[in-house]
């Protein structure tokens, strides 16, 4: 544990099952590739299991954590629907959509899956715009007045039938 | 792992104040995210194993008042559109949820709203508009639905801390007050009434309490429990 390292490319291998990995190690600025196959996986495993056993694996772990979560699971996805039978492109095709944040998406009605997927992605932007205990400018009681801002009202207020509102 | 909610009628430890404090809105808004925010990680979660609900408890003070308050996160259960009846039940405070990036998320909270009344038809409630910092300039924007239902509003980020500390710090002084001032018996009355239809319909036409409304909780019981 402990090195550096900076995650260059990632892929998959399909037989068997694997995460495919090729980062920097920064003390020897030397390339490396790592093949980290995913145990027992089968066409009925849970993906965002699986990526986040990979992520917490003790050898593992470090050289997936420099993926966004969200990216690993699209891996682990596509390994899965190959499992599954279903062709590249369509997988392809499928995890994109996935990957999408609709305005008008009900996320209330989608499979867990899906919106663990969803999730992985909102997290990818909550963890980039993170202000942590440490970093110079974190507050933990931050206060903002945004009350003189407001300019104009939200178009959501102004749109279809809206007696609730 | 618990088998038994906190009963909130009984005083606590060494005489403190126990309130009970609820998160609504829909999936991914980021309830989850807020409640750590705030506890950062002095926090003790507590799974109630028959409901499926994550319970954590706060110990602080209000006005020299020690109170300890239980913040309840759902487990996902938001994904059938309704929460289990025991989520509302002693309640005193609820924070309702937005998703600032997502319109439909703000489009549902008069259903939230309206199963919360169902339950709670006068407890204060407070709106927060999350993730703002994904795209700060909504801060620009005026949201009708706080104003209609009278309930203060805070823009607020999970992630970067906005105004997260102090959304919940109002939520429980407003739940301490609630507390405090009512001599509220629907609990008892739901307890009683488990297994029964309660009229709900002519609530649509109840102003909802916000914050600073305590009043005219007879009038309103016997609205919800005739
Ligand atoms: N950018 C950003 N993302 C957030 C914020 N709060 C939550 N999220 C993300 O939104 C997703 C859903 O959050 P979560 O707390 O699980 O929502 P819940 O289903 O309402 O409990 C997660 O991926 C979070 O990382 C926020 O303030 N800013
Ligand atoms: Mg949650």
């Amino acid at each position: 544990m402990g090195e550096e390292i900076e995650v260059k490319k990632c892929g998959v291998k399909f037989k068997p099952p694997a995460i495919v990995v090729t980062y920097l190690l920064v003390e020897t600025s030397k390339l490396h590739r790592r093949t980290m196959p995913l145990r027992n996986f089968t066409k009925n495993s849970d993906v965002s299991k699986a990526a986040s056993d990979l992520r917490t694996h003790p050898r593992h772990g470090q050289f997936v954590k420099g993926l966004p979560k969200s990216q690993l699971e699209r891996l682990i996805c596509i390994i899965r629907d190959k499992l599954c039978g279903m062709s590249l492109e369509a997988s392809l095709a499928r995890n994109e959509e996935m990957q999408k944040i609709d305005s008008d998406e009900d996320l209330n009605k989608v499979d867990p899956e899906l919106l663990a997927r969803k999730k992985s992605v909102m997290e990818d932007t909550f963890e980039k715009n993170q202000k942590k205990p440490g970093d110079a400018d974190f507050e933990y009681d931050l206060q903002v007045d945004f009350d003189n801002q407001i300019v104009e009202t939200c178009e959501w207020d102004s749109e279809g039938s809206n007696e609730d509102f | 792992m618990a088998n038994v909610a906190p009963d909130y009628d009984k005083a606590g430890d060494d005489g403190c104040t126990k309130v009970k404090v609820i998160c609504l809105g829909d999936s991914a808004v980021g309830k989850s995210k807020l409640v750590e925010r705030f506890l950062m990680d002095g926090y003790k979660p507590q799974q109630l194993s028959t409901f499926a609900l994550t319970l954590f408890n706060y110990q602080t003070e209000v006005n020299k008042e020690k109170v300890s308050v239980d913040f309840w996160d759902t487990a996902g259960q938001e994904r059938f559109n309704n929460m289990h009846p025991s989520y509302y039940h002693q309640a005193h405070a609820c924070i309702i949820v937005f998703d600032t990036t997502r319109k439909i998320t703000y489009k549902n909270l008069p259903n939230w709203l309206k199963e919360l009344r169902e339950y709670r038809p006068e407890i204060p409630c407070l709106c927060a508009a999350n993730k703002i910092d994904v795209d700060v300039s909504v801060t620009t924007k005026s949201f009708n639905f706080a104003k209609k239902h009278n309930m203060p509003f805070y823009f607020c980020s999970a992630s970067d801390g906005t105004n997260v500390v102090r959304l919940f710090k109002d939520a429980i002084r407003a739940a301490v007050a609630y507390k405090n001032n009512s001599t509220d018996f629907m609990d008892e009355i739901m307890r009683e009434l488990e297994n029964f239809e309660l009229e709900t319909d002519k609530k649509d036409n109840e102003v909802d309490s916000g914050l600073d409304s305590t009043g005219n909780s007879d009038e309103q019981k016997q609205t919800t429990a005739s």
